[in-house]
């Protein structure tokens, strides 16, 4: 026991001091930060551009307009204080004027015209021309506020007191948008979602990732040699599960630092933001119960020991890279198959065709965390499917442990189906 | 009688296209220097694994000090020194010695006061550089087998087993390695090594065993195995440009069964009932200055190729096989 306890020190210890283990745990909570950082910002910046007001308008309707669509376009965004030039013309100088202009916005003092005439004042048609033409936002403002101001003028027309109008027309509407799914109507929906698929995501990327990373510990091991000087010492079943133990503890502290980075950011993105430039906004933050964290906890730890295994048999088996990864793709499929069906599950989590691949245990560990986090299964269903995959587990740990003693000394070529079934059978 | 370091009872490991082992015996007392002689492929790796308890044996037992080789914790009291040399190439010097010795139930803080001496009396610490603080494949070739032969004694094992130790080994790390086994043995250690080199088994072992094709050819005490051969074999030197009578000479079968040349001289086994002394008043007789005139005890380089040659293992090689 002490020695698996050295074992799995030691591939805990050299794991976390390596620079990659570092890195990647570094740089996934930078990821998520601008996963919500990034789309913040980038809804602050599509709101108008900064220069959107540094416009000249042409005004030909022989009316004020202009100058009412001047006043209520106002100062751009964001500190800029430019604001829309006025240019009485009159229609037959309107040509001529453009092209003046236009040189304007060519040589970048100006950002756009806008042309108002008889049609504008009918409210029907109006024409902008500039470099930001084709950004919807600004045009969408340049819009609105023309259409405003043609109300308010109109407004104005019939009778009604100017201050009255100003006050009745300041309209700024947010519309708040809510979904509605299987399970009725709820704000947290949306955090269920991000929960279920940044949950499985992540299971099935550490399992990826780790379960790869025992493979290629095997193989060194062989290669190098040392598989001969350790098990002189300690037993083939000691070693398999030391090292399984210590490189499981290392996705979790990996999991834990994200974790951890990921409530830090979402806590205190205001400074963050702010930084940006950029204004609080809200995040749906999920809440996640004790009991759904344990379970979560518990599918990650039996899917991984699972797939560890079968990693680390494989690893045994083959000696060298190349033949790793061919050997290796029956269980690549399998836990690629899974990831596959995140999706589906995630959209349609009651069908009975996603329930029973919830169920099957190499797809469990992923599917299942989905299931749970979107409705509410029931807790039989979640105690059968997890002994379900505790029999898988020992199964699959046996059948690897048994393999893994042979394997690690021997070289040379892969054995076929028949000399494996060998192995398996006479071990020692 | 004290109890035997190592006592092997007919064992036998089949694989699955050969025997790789059968039927050997052989008890190696405490405190001895004992060499597994064979040439390759004669089954010295697959024995030495099974003692250790890294692959099983398919018949026969084996005892380590006394107790079955299976028993838990009864390995940390032996040292290992694999024939292909197996360290981790990413880890640091000091920190793979650390978790070698835990393996063999050695604390890290009672390693780590154990691990300086080692790498000072290896000179791998020197007054200006600690290669203990390099990482493995910082190393030369020759400074990781100094670490892996450190791994091998760090736990300080009753038995030490050495899989080929001069295989690749300079002379003057072979010269520190016999040092090191004579020291070991003076401390009341049991050293078992496998070996092709006969020359380095003649000197340093006090008993031992020669296999070939996984069965036993002969074993016993040194100084047993050459008097039981008897003395056959005679030395023979004459001034460089006699040589050709001589050669002549030795061509006669009724007096001799095999010639050894050495260049510098004949080695030359007597025929069965030939009389050494006919051979002399022979070569007197050819009127050469005559170098040396010697009757040797066999050199175990002789007693192998004759046995091992006798069973046809090595046809060809002495000659008459």
């Amino acid at each position: 026991m002490a020695k698996l306890w050295a074992v799995a020190k030691r591939e805990y210890l050299e794991r976390v001091r390596s620079k990659w283990f570092v890195i990647a745990t570094v740089l996934g909570p930078v990821l998520m930060a601008m996963m919500i950082v990034v789309p913040l910002w980038l809804a602050v910046r599509s709101a108008t551009s900064a220069k959107a007001s540094n416009i000249v308008i042409l005004d030909a309707t022989q009316s004020n307009l202009g100058d009412a669509v001047a006043r209520s376009l106002g100062s751009g965004a964001q500190g800029d204080t430019s604001l829309a030039r006025v240019q009485q013309v009159t229609p037959s100088e309107l040509a001529q004027a453009e092209s003046t202009v236009t040189r304007e916005v060519i040589a970048k003092r100006l950002e756009g015209y806008l042309v108002l005439d008889s049609a504008s004042v009918s409210g029907s048609k109006a024409r902008y021309a500039g470099r930001n033409a084709s950004t919807i936002p600004d045009m969408e403002k340049i819009e609105r506020t023309v259409e405003r101001a043609v109300l308010v003028t109109r407004l104005r027309e019939a009778g009604l007191d100017a201050e009255r109008v100003q006050e009745l027309s300041r309209v700024n509407l947010n519309l708040q948008t809510e979904r509605i799914s299987d399970r009725g109507r709820g704000g947290s929906g949306a955090g269920s979602i991000a929960v279920a698929f940044g949950a499985s995501f992540v299971l099935y990327m550490l399992i990826v990732l780790y379960g790869q990373t025992i493979l290629r510990g095997v193989i060194d091991e062989k290669n190098n040699r040392v598989a001969e000087v350790v098990v002189a010492s300690v037993k083939p079943e000691s070693l398999l599960a030391g090292k399984v133990l210590g490189v499981g503890c290392v996705a979790l502290t990996q999991l834990a630092v994200w974790i951890a980075s990921m409530v830090l950011i979402v806590k205190y993105r205001a400074p963050i933001l702010a930084r940006l430039g950029a204004p609080n906004a809200p995040v749906p933050v999920p809440d996640v119960g004790f009991s759904a964290a344990v379970t979560l906890l518990a599918f990650f730890v039996l899917g991984f020991v699972l797939y560890a295994a079968l990693f680390a048999a494989i690893g045994a088996m083959v000696s060298n890279e190349q033949d790793a990864q061919q050997a290796a793709t029956p269980v690549t499929i399998l836990i690629v198959m899974s990831a596959v069906f995140i999706q589906p599950v995630m959209l349609n989590p009651t069908s009975t065709m996603n329930k029973v691949i919830s169920w099957i245990p190499f797809s469990a560990p992923i599917l299942m965390p989905v299931r749970t986090s979107i409705i509410p299964v029931p807790w039989y269903e979640i105690v059968l499917v997890m002994l379900g995959l505790i029999v898988a587990c020992v199964v699959c740990v046996w059948l690897a442990a048994r393999i893994y003693r042979v394997g690690i000394l021997m070289y040379g070529k892969r054995p076929s189906l028949v000399e494996l079934a060998r192995w398996i059978k006479y071990a020692r | 009688m004290a109890e035997l370091a190592l006592n092997i009872q007919s064992v036998v490991k089949r694989f699955a296209q050969h025997v790789a082992v059968r039927e050997l015996s052989l008890q190696v007392p405490q405190g001895a220097v004992y060499g597994l002689l064979g040439p390759n492929g004669a089954g010295k790796t697959t024995t030495i694994r099974m003692i250790l308890n890294i692959i099983m044996p398919d018949e026969g037992s084996i005892r380590v000090l006394g107790r079955p080789n299976t028993e838990s914790k009864l390995l940390d009291r032996v040292g290992y020194l694999p024939e292909e040399r197996g360290l981790y190439k990413k880890m640091q010097v000091r920190r793979l010695l650390r978790f070698l010795a835990e393996l063999k139930g050695i604390g890290p803080r009672e390693a780590d006061r154990r691990i300086g001496p080692w790498l000072e009396r290896l000179t791998l610490k020197t007054a200006d550089k600690d290669w203990g603080l390099s990482k493995v494949d910082e190393l030369s070739r020759g400074m990781q087998q100094k670490v892996q032969f450190i791994a091998c004694l760090l736990h300080d094992p009753d038995v030490v087993i050495l899989d080929e130790p001069f295989s690749g080994l300079d002379p003057i790390n072979a010269q520190a390695l016999k040092d090191t086994v004579i020291e070991l043995k003076r401390r009341g250690k049991t050293i078992l090594f496998s070996t092709h080199l006969m020359e380095s088994a003649e000197r340093m072992c006090d008993s031992v065993c020669i296999i070939a094709r996984g069965e036993k050819v002969l074993d016993g005490s040194v100084a047993a195995v050459k008097s039981e051969h008897g003395i056959r074999h005679v030395a023979i030197a004459v001034s460089n440009h006699a040589t050709d009578g001589v050669r002549a000479l030795l061509d006669d079968t009724r007096m001799v069964k095999s010639v050894d040349d050495q260049n510098r001289f004949f080695e030359v086994e007597l025929a069965d009932g030939a009389n050494p002394q006919e051979l002399l008043r022979r070569v007197v007789a050819l009127g050469v200055p005559i170098e040396r005139f010697e009757l040797i005890q066999p050199s175990l380089h002789q007693i192998f190729l004759d046995r091992v040659g006798a069973k046809g293992v090595e046809a060809g090689v002495t000659g008459h096989g």
